[in-house]
């Protein structure tokens, strides 16, 4: 089977300058297609720029905005993650990551878990998506789409997993902090990332493809460090620190199956198991009966209204 | 004074034995540090439309290290040092700001700021612009006044050089209020603000700041003498594991004394940064209308239109 080529676009977006951001994002897809890549991956807010702050409103997309439909018709014959921020109909701001393919944008998918907590303030500017799904992509293999602090919760690649997701894709704007020479490369936030990716990848016996951004906002300056993971756990490629570039990693894709084959993780998970067991502490938080507790029993009664 | 010494403190100094001592919690990848300010002092100077920088080279440790920093960054002939002696300035303070000129063959001014200090506070029995008051100022108004003419001098050449003013302050510095509000802690912008002094002389002997310069002790030069830690009562390697374990890694009173920290040490030493709180902030504007600056008005300091040109 031909290997899948991935293109990681480690780039450092120009913060607030959607013009300029948009028209580098063309760039990287032109070199990312003469280089011979199926998927371009870019980094969370790579439109846009991170710290943001009041600016976000201004730089604002909506799902089917000019500029961004534009951008997706140059992927022709390729699939690419580019991410921005997305207004929604009822003007509510999302961190959101779109997968384009063939010319349009085939799915969004809205950064669930904004942290709000020592240097990140993103719940104070942008509302939390609420759906979390695998799909279905031209590469012949369903991917699932997660934005830098979904994957510092468990369940986010567990559920892509189960969803039938066999590449996880990850797109980051990673501060680089906590400068202690005890860490891996001299970054507390880089080898915490690099344990995680590790170990989501071998969990679900997936490929876990990680953009992480470069350059500088404001006080932060982004690590990049990029990578793509094997199903095996085992780090197939690994992008410098700091520094811009494009970078080619071809990927096999039978890997999956091996690695499933010789080592059934996904086969042996019991999701039914969590379902009833997450049920009863949520009943117990809330203090509940179990059935007043779930979300999963729609009222007849709501279904008119809802849809 | 803070006790709390680790089980393995060791004198390092990357490869340089002696050199100074460097508590093992506080070691950083110098490596990855200077990439950083680096990567910073370049975007802090593209964003706002500028290509160079200027500072004012004491002949100490921090400033010195920000000039190899920024002549790193943009290159030593985008770097302009300024010299600021006071008439009872050390004389090796000058020397060994000359050492880095020269290491660094950047631009240098010397400007020596007496005439304005002495214009103000007057000298042998003649009154001047601050009149009786200000004859028999403190060492500490003297001291204020020394900092924010070299502020004035910084601002006033950051016109004719066309560059911004970078600054050179530490966190263990600022962490303490040992700095003078609107003098020598004014600037466009600083790199090494997050380094603690131990964490500063480490980045200093990896980038090649002269020996002489990291040995020495630390001293602001406003008076004969003087120096930070016989000011304060504390070694540097002290403070900042104190500062390190109270503040980065918040551990409680109880806990710090457990780790051995003098009782007394901990409670002058959160009093020195309670006390200081304001030095480090933007001074608050009383909200009145419905989009404040710094409340619910919420910018980028530097976005598409906002750089020079």
């Amino acid at each position: 089977m031909k290997p899948l080529r991935i293109a990681l676009a480690q780039m450092a977006p120009s913060l607030g300058a959607l013009s300029d951001n948009i028209a580098r994002h063309r760039e990287i897809l032109a070199a990312a297609r003469s280089g011979g890549a199926d998927l371009v991956v870019f980094p969370e807010l790579g439109l846009t720029g991170y710290q943001l702050q009041d600016l976000a409103a201004e730089v604002a997309m909506r799902e089917d905005d000019a500029r961004l439909l534009a951008l997706a018709a140059e992927t022709t014959g390729m699939s690419a993650v580019v991410s921005f921020v997305e207004e929604s109909s009822d003007h509510r701001l999302f961190i959101s990551a779109a997968l384009m393919e063939d010319g349009e944008v085939r799915f969004v998918h809205r950064k669930l878990f904004l942290p709000t907590y020592g240097l990140f303030d993103e719940r104070r500017f942008f509302a939390a998506g609420d759906r979390l799904r695998a799909v279905d992509s031209r590469l012949g293999v369903r991917l699932g789409l997660a934005v830098c602090e979904d994957f510092w919760h468990l369940a986010v690649p567990q559920t892509l997993a189960l969803d039938g997701a066999q590449i996880l894709i990850n797109v980051s704007s990673s501060p680089g902090r906590d400068l202690a020479a005890l860490h891996e490369v001299g970054l507390g936030t880089a080898a915490s990332w690099r344990n995680l990716m590790r170990t989501y990848a071998q969990l679900t016996t997936s490929f876990v493809i990680f953009c992480n951004r470069v350059g500088v906002d404001e006080t932060i300056s982004f690590w990049g460090g990029s990578e793509v993971i094997a199903p095996s756990g085992d780090a197939i490629f690994t992008a410098p620190l700091f520094d811009e570039g494009l970078h080619f990693v071809d990927i096999e894709l039978g890997d999956v199956r091996r690695e499933r084959i010789g080592l059934p993780l996904l086969r042996d998970e019991r999701p039914e198991l969590h379902l009833r067991e997450l049920r009863r502490i949520l009943a117990e938080r809330t203090e509940m009966s179990i059935d007043e507790a779930s979300e999963t029993q729609p009222n007849p009664a709501d279904e008119s209204e809802t849809h | 004074m803070l006790d709390g010494t680790p089980p393995d403190a060791g004198r390092v100094g990357e490869g340089k034995s002696q050199l100074f001592e460097l508590p093992p919690e506080l070691a950083i990848d110098a490596d990855v540090a200077r990439r950083v300010m680096v990567g910073f002092i370049r975007n802090q100077l593209q964003q706002a439309g500028f290509s160079r920088g200027l500072l004012g080279l004491s002949g100490g440790i921090d400033s010195a290290l920000v000039a190899f920093l920024v002549a790193e960054a943009v290159g030593p002939e985008n770097l302009l040092c300024v010299l600021m002696p006071y008439r009872t300035s050390s004389p090796e303070s000058i020397e060994h700001a000359r050492l880095v000129v020269d290491q660094l063959g950047c631009a240098s001014e010397l400007v020596d700021i007496s005439p304005m200090v002495d214009g103000y506070f007057g000298r042998d029995g003649e009154l001047g612009a601050g009149g009786e008051t200000a004859h028999d100022a403190t060492p500490l108004r003297r001291g204020n006044l020394m900092a924010r003419a070299r502020m004035c001098v910084l601002y006033d050449r950051s016109v004719t050089w066309s560059g911004l003013v970078t600054g050179t302050g530490n966190k263990t510095e600022s962490l303490i209020g040992y700095s003078t509000i609107f003098g020598d802690s004014a600037c466009a912008f600083n790199p090494i603000g997050d380094l603690y002094k131990s964490q500063v002389r480490q980045v200093a002997a990896a980038i090649g700041v002269p020996d002489e310069i990291i040995r020495k002790a630390p001293s602001a030069d406003l008076w004969p003498g003087q120096t930070d830690e016989l000011e304060g009562g504390f070694t540097y390697p002290e403070l900042d594991r104190l500062l390190f374990w109270m503040i980065d890694k918040r551990r409680t009173d109880e806990e710090l004394m457990a780790m051995g920290f003098a009782e007394v040490a901990v409670a002058r030493v959160k009093r020195l940064i309670a006390v200081s709180e304001f030095k480090r902030q933007v001074p608050p504007v009383a909200k009145l209308g419905p989009r404040t600056t710094g409340v619910d008005y919420l910018y980028p300091r530097r976005r598409p239109g906002s750089a020079r040109r």
